[in-house]
């Protein structure tokens, strides 16, 4: 296998991606700790943001990594051989709090996955789930393309 | 005064409740909770008086 060209993908290309997916990995990072979650999202392409539900219990992990604005980075990633591509979103997430909330919110969040409350263990009146917007400083895409 | 009208919702499933006016409760009934994404029947509001 070797690699026949890498690209750097267009801001169309990467609305493109962002739009067919709805799911990711997202990074986090406390001091020294990294956190990285998978996550479902919902993308605005119009204005680039995803909004995303995030589920953590009083004493989760997730809880203290979402504590203040962490900065994250949101990878999404998709393999249709032989082409490969990942886009890579930088920013820091804002929590939205349910007094903010717009008719134009619950719209965007209407496009995210519905959190999963079925694996989880504990009761879902134990579950705390945040509402979260990204609104990326920076987003990249790359595309390889691999030579069969 | 626009004259909007307020209800309160409430969400059978995970409990969320909300203020909310008819542009919201719209999008909540054609999206489902925004906290948890439960689908709803639009019975979920009461209008405030």
């Amino acid at each position: 296998m070797a690699l026949d060209q890498q690209t750097e993908m267009t801001q169309s290309e990467i609305d493109d991606v962002l739009s067919r997916h709805e799911t990711g990995v997202l990074s986090l990072a406390r001091s020294d700790d990294p956190y990285a979650i998978p996550i479902s999202y919902g993308y605005d392409s119009e204005h680039r943001r995803f909004y995303m539900r995030l589920v953590s219990t009083p004493e989760s992990e997730k809880r203290e990594f979402l504590s203040s604005s962490p900065d994250c980075r949101l990878v999404v990633y998709e393999e249709t051989e032989p082409v490969y591509q990942s886009v890579v979103a930088i920013g820091t997430l804002e929590q939205i709090s349910t007094d903010e909330l717009t008719a134009d919110h619950i719209e965007q969040y209407g496009k995210a996955k519905r959190p999963l409350f079925e694996i989880w263990a504990e009761g879902k009146e134990e579950l705390d789930v945040q509402l979260f917007k990204l609104d990326p400083e920076s987003m990249s895409g790359r595309r390889i393309e691999i030579e069969s | 005064m626009s004259g909007t009208e307020t209800y309160q919702f409430s969400c059978p499933e995970c409990g969320q409740s909300l203020t909310v006016d008819d542009s919201m409760r719209f999008a909540l009934v054609d999206n489902g909770c925004v906290v948890c994404g439960a689908p709803l029947r639009g019975t979920e509001f009461a209008a405030c008086s």
